[in-house]
């Protein structure tokens, strides 16, 4: 395998963002060598000068949905994966919400196979928590843990039933992989298009509003406490599931969350601004600008252990509607980093920059089965995945350049200010868009 | 004035002074409609469709009555025994139809945010709203605003009370944009399980009891109750809700001596209505029917003719 030498770069560790230029060489895919000086080059050696631009442990994506099985009009395994490596990812956990739903040990190694030659980042299969993804009976979770799952939800809905949600938590305790729940409460929620309050009063779509989310933190909350258990929210989108999140934290409850890009970024009043166009259309909804504010809030505090995308692609067809017809989804994997680091210079550096990185690398790695704890670090030994951040690029976006089969992104013709601009798995590049190559 | 608009998806981008002009509009065409000869040749050689999802017999015969007096061509399409019913979508629809020469599009659909889709998909054909789900009818309240003001010199600082189901109200929510750029005191009142959460956006004020909102207006407006809202369990009875919010010749006595009792109909008698209220000397329901030709008649003259 050929060597790769990175050279004068700033390096974030997964910790801090270290003093000085380093660089580093990486052999048979690992990373051989951090220097402070000038290393001596062999021949056979592509090297990349580096100069002003960070070197990260690869960024993980711990929520992105891939379609496959059953869906690959919206995106495949091999698409999202491409896409991901493109995004700056290099690893991605593949929601299970599939058709049939990866409720199996035979689906969980079929998605990381076909992950391993997609020639993209790495996907890692989440599992579901019940059969088939119905909330009655609990999946195998125990085989899908051996043939890799790293996480087990159903998303896409809530766990349906708090009793096996209950049973679920106590089983798996020994098997050290988290429940990830998608707050919700489908009662309150039901027939929901936009956030409840205004937006629902303008538009005259029913609102899905924050108790619909609050009410489910408070409910798994409970069975986390009762249980020991751990639960990950993903998706949080507003103020008060945060402040039910943190109020467990403080408790010392195993509680950690995520929240996405598009919650980070963009609000409900776009909906209403782009007079209603469906690309603006999510579940959960757009929040106000308040709870917007709390999510940047929540980073800064350390609420948040990690940003996920949710990257949920849909075919044209299914999205490019009136907006109370379209389905709810928005596909992010090629320009997340990018809008989440503008949106954060937009808004005077909120957190320090090592907090955010912090969120795409060792935060979410600490979330994955133990194996993978070495993924949110660089440190002599460990793999080089690797991402590659160029703070000052200004790049637009331009969704029909994609990887993935999302022809709709509402950031669209967006210029974003902050871009990743390579990626390495395991030594090799995925993605290089800089012409850094000596 | 130079008149700037092409297309109407909702009232909330026109100015007051563009109102009072249509209304202008609207009066000369309502004398025009009680002339022997109603006909005249303003929009001739233009084609116009009218493009009806849901059913919809005043607003769809209403626009299609003022678009043969102003000599358009009108082609009625509707979604049952057409290509939609053959899956075809609305995009691909209002493609075919502008494919074949229409100019203008007159869309009623029930997903919110159908027109203003129409209006982002169409390279030329203006489109006019006839109702997108619960959120907008301009035609409606322009209407309202026109017969409104054919009893009072001006709506500047007239009290209006809109009773009853406005969180699934595209009229109330149009209505409300409206008459508050006319100048109006808006104020509504139903049950809180039919009021949208925040009202602050449109400068409204929320009763709880229909007889302090009703008390002292000028115009009392009822809005219609969907039965399908009481299987819904928004409220416990249609006898209920005529107990509390109906309205009855006791309700519109708060009001003042001469308050109009508009409603856009079709009305639900005993239910947001008393038949004495309905049919009584303060009800004007039946000319707001009468006036959506005249202001539709307006409306389309000014976006696609002689003033463009």
């Amino acid at each position: 395998m050929e060597s790769i030498l990175l050279t004068n770069c700033k390096v974030y560790d997964g910790k801090e963002l270290l003093d000085g230029e380093k660089h580093i060489l990486i052999e048979d895919g690992k990373i051989a060598k951090i220097a402070a000086e000038k290393l001596s080059v062999s021949e056979n050696l592509k090297i990349y000068n580096l100069k002003g631009l960070i070197v990260c442990p690869g960024f993980i994506d711990i929520h992105a949905h891939l379609r496959d099985p059953g869906q690959e009009w919206r995106e495949d395994i091999l698409s999202g994966a491409r896409a991901a490596a493109r995004g700056g990812y290099t690893t991605i956990v593949a929601m299970p919400n599939t058709d049939p739903p990866v409720d199996n040990p035979f689906l969980v190694r079929y998605v990381i196979e076909k992950g391993r030659s997609s020639g993209g980042a790495r996907v890692l299969p989440a599992g579901t928590v019940s059969k088939n993804r119905e909330g009655s009976v609990m999946a195998e979770m125990g085989k899908m843990v051996e043939e890799g799952a790293v996480f087990f939800t159903d998303d896409g809905s809530p766990v349906k039933n708090s009793s096996l949600l209950q049973k679920a938590l106590l089983y798996s305790s020994h098997l050290d992989v988290r429940i990830m729940e998608h707050p919700e409460d489908n009662e309150l929620s039901k027939g929901g298009q936009v956030n409840y309050g205004w937006c629902s009063s303008i538009s005259g779509l029913k609102g899905n509003p924050p108790s619909s989310e609050v009410v489910d933190i408070k409910k798994c909350v409970a069975l986390a406490k009762e249980t020991g258990g751990a639960i990950h929210f993903t998706h949080v989108s507003t103020k008060e599931g945060i402040e039910e999140i943190k109020r467990a934290k403080s408790e010392g409850l195993p509680i950690t969350c995520d929240v996405t890009p598009h919650h980070l970024t963009l609000d409900e009043t776009m909906v209403v601004k782009s007079g209603f166009d469906a690309t603006y259309k999510v579940n959960p909804p757009l929040r106000n600008k308040e709870d917007v504010e709390a999510l940047w809030q929540a980073i800064a505090d350390g609420v948040v252990d990690a940003i996920a995308t949710d990257h949920a692609p849909y075919h044209m067809d299914e999205k490019d509607l009136p907006f109370q017809e379209a389905a709810f989804g928005i596909a992010s994997l090629e320009c997340a980093i990018a809008a989440v680091l503008n949106e954060w210079s937009s808004r005077g550096k909120i957190c320090p920059l090592e907090r955010l990185l912090s969120l795409w690398t060792s935060s979410p790695a600490g979330l994955l089965p133990r194996q993978w704890s070495d993924l949110g670090v660089i440190k002599e030994g460990a793999p080089a995945d690797l991402t590659v951040l160029d703070l000052d690029k200004n790049k637009q976006v331009k969704v029909e350049e994609w990887a993935s089969k999302a022809r709709l992104t509402p950031w669209e013709d967006a210029s974003l200010k902050g871009w990743p601009v390579m990626t390495f798995l395991e030594g090799k590049v995925l993605f290089c868009d800089t012409d850094r190559r000596c | 004035m130079e008149w700037k608009h092409k297309n109407l998806i909702d009232l909330d981008c026109w100015e007051k002074e563009e109102i009072l002009h249509l209304i202008d509009q609207a009066g000369n065409m309502e004398d025009l409609l009680n002339r022997p000869i109603k006909k005249v040749p303003a929009l001739r050689g233009k084609l116009i469709v009218n493009l009806f999802f849901e059913p919809s017999t005043r607003t769809r015969v209403s626009f299609e009555l003022a678009e043969k007096m102003l000599s358009a061509d009108v082609v009625n399409w509707s979604a049952s025994g057409s290509s939609t019913a053959k899956g075809e979508t609305l995009r691909d629809t209002a493609w075919t139809l502008e494919s074949m020469g229409a100019d203008a599009i007159v869309v009623r659909h029930g997903a919110v945010g159908a027109a203003s889709y129409l209006q982002r998909k169409l390279k030329h054909a203006a489109v006019f709203n006839a109702g997108d789900g619960a959120h907008a009818h301009p035609t409606q309240a322009l209407l309202d605003i026109y017969t409104a003001s054919k009893h009072y010199s001006s709506l500047e600082g007239l009290k209006i009370a809109i009773v009853g189901d406005i969180v699934h109200s595209r009229v109330a929510r149009s209505n409300m944009i409206g008459f508050k750029t006319m100048g109006c005191d808006v104020v509504v009142s139903g049950p809180k399980t039919l009021m949208p959460p925040e009202l602050d956006y449109y400068g409204v004020r929320y009763f709880k009891d229909p007889r302090e909102a009703v008390k002292g207006a000028n115009i009392v407006y009822l809005l219609r109750i969907q039965r399908e809202r009481q299987e819904q369990g928004l409220f416990p009875s249609l006898d209920e809700y005529f107990k509390l919010f109906g309205a009855d010749e006791e309700l519109i006595s708060l009001a003042e001596k001469d308050a109009l009792i508009m409603h856009p109909g079709p009305i639900n008698r005993r239910v947001e209505i008393d038949s004495l209220v309905a049919d009584g000397p303060q009800s004007v329901i039946l000319e707001q029917v009468r006036s959506g030709v005249a202001v539709r008649m307006a409306l389309l003259y000014l976006c696609l003719g002689g003033a463009r």
